[in-house]
C-alpha cells in the first residue's frame, strides 16, 4: 500500500480490521491479562528466554550453539508441525508418530542401502499414506477415539518394525546422500534446520491460507456445524492425520540423516515432546484454535530452555521436570482463558 | 389457563425478601448490566423482560452467585450475600432454574433432582431418602414421572419440569426461572404457569425471565424491563399493557415490521419429498415451490426436526425419495452433501451446538459454507474477498455491531442466529430450511429475520420453516403442514390457518401432559 495520508498512522492497523466508525455500539473488547498471556505469551516468553540466555548463560549466544539447537530440534519440530493439524482438529494428538518416525528413518536407511534413495523415499511415502489413512479412517469415519486409535497403531507399527528389522541398527552408507545431508550446510545453516523452518512455513501456509486448513479449524471448533455447512468431515479428519504422517515421515528422514543410523527405538517420547511444543506454543487442546507458527515457537522455546539447562549443567531429569511443569501451565492457561472468554 | 383477576390482590406490603442494590457487571469493555436495582417480595411473581443481550441472564446469574458483580450487592433477608458464591445463595434460599438444561442424561430422574444435595450417611448414598426427597419435590410441583427413568428418555418438557423439581427440592424461598417455556408447547406452557402460580400462592418469590409477553400478563404481578443492561422501569402489571412493555423493551417502533405481509407468488416445485421415513418419521410427503414459504407446525417431539433432517440427509433416512429441482435440473438427494451442493441452506434447531463454530470469527463462520467460491481452484483462500463477502452479508442480516473479526461466541442469541442465516444467504440457496429460526431471539432480531425470510421468498427462494412459535408460523407461512406422530395430519392454507386450528391438529384434541 502506498498511501501517504496520516489516516493510516496507527501502528497496529491491520487490513482485516473493520474501518473506524463502523461499530459505535460495542467498545473495543478488553482482554484480561490471563487471556493476553494465553494468546500472545509464547512470543514474549520466547523472546525473554533468548535475551536472558544471551546475557547470563555462557556459550549460548554463539552461532555454533544456536545452529546446534536448531539442528537438534529439527526432527521433533517437523513432527510437531504436522501433528498441530491433529490437535487443531480437536483430536488431541497423534501418538503413532513414535512408530512413524522410527519406521521412516529405518526405511530410509535400510532401503537406501539396498535399493537406492528414490525407492527408499517411495516406500516411506507409501507407509506414511497408510498411517494417515488408518488413523484418519478409524477416527474420522468410525468416530473412534484418536488417543486410543493412535496408541494402537503405535503398537502395530513398532511391532512390525521390530519384527521386520529384528531390532538391528542400520548405518547410513559411508558415501550415501543421507550422510551428506546430515552434515550439509547452506552458508552457516545446517540443511536440517532449513528443512525444519521450510516445512513449518509450508504447513503454516496450508493451515492459514487454504480451504483445507480453514475447514480443519472449523471442524476443531464445532464438528457438527462444520458437517451441516455441507463439508465431508471424514475427509477433514483423514487430511489432518495425513499431514501428521507427512510431518512424521520428514521428521524421520531428518532424524536418520542427523544420527546417520536408524533403529526401531530411536523415536521414543516423540509423541509427548511434540505435544509439549504444540501446547506450549499456545495451540488449544480443545481444538479450533492455534497455528503452526506457534508450534515452531513452542519448539524453539523448549529447545532453548533445554539448551540453557545443559549449558548450566542441569541434568536431563530436571529438563523433563521443567517441560512437564510448562505443559501443565500452558494447558491450564488455555482452559482459564477459555473460561474467562465465556463467563 | 383461567387465572381470574379475582385473587389478584396487590402484592402485600411485606418486606422484600431479595434485593439487588445497584448491580453492575462488565465483561472486558462491554457493559452487560449497569446499575440495576430490584426487589422481590414473598408470593410475588416478578417478570424480568428485555431483548437478548439486554442483560437479563447476567443479572440473574449475579443474583444466584454464579457471577461476581463489579459493583453492587445482593441482599437476602437484609443480609448481604458473599458475591460469587453459588453455595451461599442456595443456602440462603435462592434457586436458579437454568436456561440451558443442565440435567445429566444418563442419571435417573430421582438422582438428577437431588444432585448436589445427595442424602448420604458415612459417604454412602441413602437410596430411600434420595427417592423420598425427589418424590416430595415432584409432588410439590404436581408432576408425575417415574423416579427411576433415565432423564435421556424423557421429553423436553418433562426434563424442564425435572429441572424445576430440582430447584424446588432445595426448599428455596426465591425461585429464578430463565426462559423456562422456550422449548415448551402452549399446553405445556399453561401447565408450567399454573404450577408457578401455585408455588407463588404458597409464599415463594419468583423471578421470571421470558420473551413471551402473554405469559407475563398471565402470572406476573410486577414487570421489570431491561434494555442494554439498564433498568428501563419496574411497573405493576395492572398499570401497563403488552404494547407498553414491547415499547419499553425495544425503545423503538417495530409494529410495522411485525405486521408486514409479503406477496406470495409460488412458481415451480423446488423440493419434492415422497414417503420419507426415519426413526420418529412415518412417511411424509412434501412439496415446496419457488417463492413459497411452507410452515411445519406441531408439538415438540412430533417428528418435525427428525423429518427435515432425514429429508436433507443430515441424519440417516430409512426410506423415501427426495428431489430438488433447480434451474430446470432435477437432482436426487441422498446425502446431506448432495443437498448442500444442489442448493439447500439449512439453519438447524440448535444454533450453538450445530450452527456456529463459536471460537471462530464471524467472518470465518459466514465464509465456511461458501469457501469454494472464495478460493482459487487449488484451494488457496482469497482473503480480501472473504472479508468483503462476510462484511456485506453481516450488513444484509443486520448484525449489530457488524464486527466480523469478533468471535461468533461473543454475540448474543439473536445476533448469532443472524450469523447462521448469513452463512447461507451468500450461497443464494434455492431451498432455505429454517428450524426454529427465532427461538430465544429478541423481538428486534426476530423481526429482522422474518423480514429476511420474506424477502428471500419474494426473490423466488423456496422456504421451509419449522416453528413452535404459532404466531410466527401463522405470520410467515403460505401453507402450514401440521405434523403429529411423524406424519402430516393436516394442511392449512394461509387464509384458513389460525392458532386454534393448528393446535387442534397438532395436539389431536388430547392434552399433552398426562399427570
Amino acid at each position: 500500500m502506498s498511501e501517504d495520508t496520516s489516516t493510516q498512522a496507527t501502528v497496529d492497523t491491520v487490513a482485516s480490521d473493520p474501518p473506524p466508525g463502523q461499530a459505535p455500539e460495542l467498545e473495543q473488547q478488553e482482554t484480561t491479562a490471563l487471556q493476553w498471556i494465553a494468546e500472545r505469551g509464547i512470543f514474549l516468553f520466547t523472546a525473554l528466554l533468548i535475551v536472558i540466555a544471551a546475557i547470563f548463560v555462557d556459550g549460548f549466544a554463539s552461532l555454533v550453539n544456536i545452529t546446534d539447537v536448531f539442528n537438534r530440534a529439527a526432527p521433533i519440530g517437523i513432527v510437531a508441525a504436522g501433528m498441530t493439524f491433529v490437535v487443531i482438529s480437536a483430536n488431541y494428538l497423534d501418538l503413532s508418530v513414535v512408530a512413524q518416525v522410527a519406521t521412516s528413518a529405518v526405511v530410509l536407511i535400510a532401503v537406501n542401502n539396498s535399493a537406492g534413495l528414490v525407492p527408499a523415499i517411495g516406500v516411506a511415502i507409501a507407509i506414511a499414506i497408510v498411517y494417515g489413512l488408518v488413523n484418519g479412517v478409524a477416527v474420522g469415519v468410525f468416530k473412534a477415539n484418536a488417543v486410543i486409535v493412535t496408541l494402537a497403531t503405535t503398537f502395530i507399527g513398532i511391532g512390525i518394525l521390530r519384527w521386520q528389522s529384528g531390532g538391528s541398527i542400520y548405518f547410513a552408507g559411508e558415501d550415501s546422500l543421507i550422510r551428506a545431508f546430515g552434515t550439509a550446510k547452506l552458508g552457516p545453516f545446517p540443511l536440517s534446520m532449513i528443512v525444519f523452518v521450510g516445512v513449518s512455513l509450508a504447513l503454516s501456509y496450508v493451515l492459514t491460507r487454504t480451504t483445507f486448513g480453514f475447514v480443519i479449524k472449523a471442524f476443531g471448533s464445532n464438528p457438527e456445524a462444520t458437517r451441516l455447512a455441507g463439508i465431508n468431515t471424514a475427509w477433514v479428519v483423514i487430511g489432518a492425520f495425513m499431514l501428521s504422517a507427512l510431518g512424521a515421515m520428514i521428521g524421520g528422514f531428518v532424524l536418520a540423516a542427523f544420527s546417520q543410523t536408524a533403529v526401531s527405538s530411536m523415536s521414543g517420547g516423540y509423541d509427548f515432546e511434540a505435544l509439549a511444543a504444540i501446547v506450549i506454543g499456545g495451540t488449544s487442546v480443545f481444538g479450533g484454535k492455534g497455528s503452526v507458527l506457534r508450534t515452531l515457537l513452542g519448539v524453539i522455546f523448549v529447545s532453548v530452555l533445554s539448551n540453557i539447562m545443559v549449558l548450566s549443567g542441569l541434568g536431563f531429569g530436571v529438563q523433563q521436570m521443567a517441560i512437564g511443569a510448562l505443559i501443565v501451565a500452558a494447558v491450564s492457561l488455555d482452559a482459564l482463558a477459555r473460561k474467562a472468554a465465556t463467563s | 389457563m383461567t387465572q381470574g383477576p379475582s385473587d389478584a390482590d396487590d402484592p402485600a406490603p411485606t418486606a422484600p425478601i431479595l434485593e439487588a442494590h445497584n448491580l453492575h457487571k462488565h465483561f472486558g469493555g462491554a457493559v452487560a448490566v449497569d446499575d440495576v436495582s430490584l426487589e422481590v417480595r414473598p408470593g410475588e411473581v416478578h417478570a424480568v423482560v428485555g431483548e437478548n443481550g439486554a442483560g437479563k441472564s447476567t443479572f440473574m446469574r449475579m443474583l444466584a452467585g454464579i457471577l461476581v458483580p463489579n459493583e453492587g450487592d445482593v441482599v437476602m433477608d437484609g443480609t448481604r450475600l458473599e458475591p460469587g458464591s453459588p453455595q451461599e445463595a442456595i443456602d440462603a434460599g435462592i434457586s436458579l432454574v437454568h436456561q440451558e438444561l443442565s440435567l445429566i442424561p444418563e442419571m435417573t430422574v430421582a438422582e438428577n433432582i437431588v444432585l448436589g444435595a445427595m442424602p448420604t450417611r458415612g459417604g454412602f448414598i441413602r437410596r430411600r431418602a434420595l427417592k423420598a426427597t425427589a418424590q416430595a419435590a415432584l409432588d410439590e410441583i404436581g408432576v408425575g414421572v417415574d423416579l427411576d427413568e433415565p432423564v435421556s428418555r424423557l421429553s423436553v418438557a418433562l426434563r424442564q419440569f425435572v429441572e424445576i423439581a430440582r430447584a424446588v427440592a432445595r426448599e428455596p424461598r426465591v425461585l429464578i426461572l430463565d426462559e423456562p417455556t422456550a422449548t415448551l408447547t402452549p399446553a405445556e406452557t399453561d401447565y408450567l404457569l399454573d404450577m408457578l402460580q401455585r408455588l407463588a400462592d404458597r409464599g415463594l418469590a419468583i423471578l421470571y425471565i421470558s420473551h413471551r409477553i402473554p405469559e407475563i400478563f398471565t402470572i406476573c404481578d410486577t414487570v421489570s424491563v431491561l434494555r442494554d443492561g439498564e433498568l428501563v422501569g419496574t411497573v405493576g402489571i395492572d398499570d401497563t399493557s403488552p404494547t407498553d412493555i414491547v415499547d419499553m423493551m425495544v425503545g423503538r417502533e417495530l409494529k410495522q415490521e411485525l405486521q408486514a405481509d409479503h406477496e406470495s407468488n409460488p412458481q415451480g416445485v423446488v423440493l419434492r419429498a415422497r414417503d420419507v421415513r426415519a426413526p420418529g418419521v412415518n412417511g411424509i410427503d412434501l412439496d415446496v415451490r419457488a417463492g413459497e414459504i411452507v410452515g411445519i407446525g406441531g408439538l415438540v417431539g412430533a417428528g418435525r426436526t427428525e423429518f427435515v433432517r432425514a429429508m436433507l440427509g443430515a441424519d440417516p433416512r430409512n426410506a423415501g425419495t427426495v428431489q430438488l429441482t433447480v434451474d430446470g435440473e432435477t437432482r436426487l438427494i441422498n446425502s446431506y452433501g448432495q443437498a448442500v451442493a444442489a442448493g439447500v441452506g439449512y439453519v438447524p434447531e440448535e444454533r450453538r451446538a450445530d450452527g456456529l463454530a463459536l471460537t471462530m470469527t464471524v467472518r470465518d463462520n459466514i465464509a465456511l459454507p461458501n469457501r469454494k467460491a472464495l478460493s482459487s481452484p487449488l484451494g488457496v483462500l482469497k482473503r480480501g474477498q472473504i472479508v468483503t463477502y462476510a462484511k456485506d452479508l453481516a450488513d444484509d442480516v443486520g448484525l449489530r455491531p457488524p464486527r466480523i473479526e469478533l468471535e461468533a461466541g461473543a454475540y448474543s442469541g439473536g445476533n448469532q442466529q443472524k450469523i447462521v442465516v448469513a452463512k447461507w444467504l451468500g450461497r443464494a440457496p434455492a431451498l432455505f430450511v429454517l428450524d426454529e429460526p427465532t427461538r430465544g431471539v429478541d423481538v428486534g432480531a426476530k423481526a429482522e429475520i422474518h423480514r429476511l425470510v420474506r424477502s428471500l421468498a419474494e426473490q423466488g427462494t423456496a422456504v421451509l420453516v419449522i416453528s413452535s412459535d404459532l404466531p410466527e408460523l401463522l405470520e410467515l407461512s403460505d401453507t402450514i403442514h401440521v405434523v403429529r406422530d411423524g406424519q402430516i395430519v393436516g394442511t392449512l392454507p394461509r387464509d384458513v390457518a389460525d392458532e386454534s386450528s393448528v393446535m387442534a391438529l397438532a395436539s389431536g384434541g388430547t392434552s399433552m401432559i398426562g399427570v
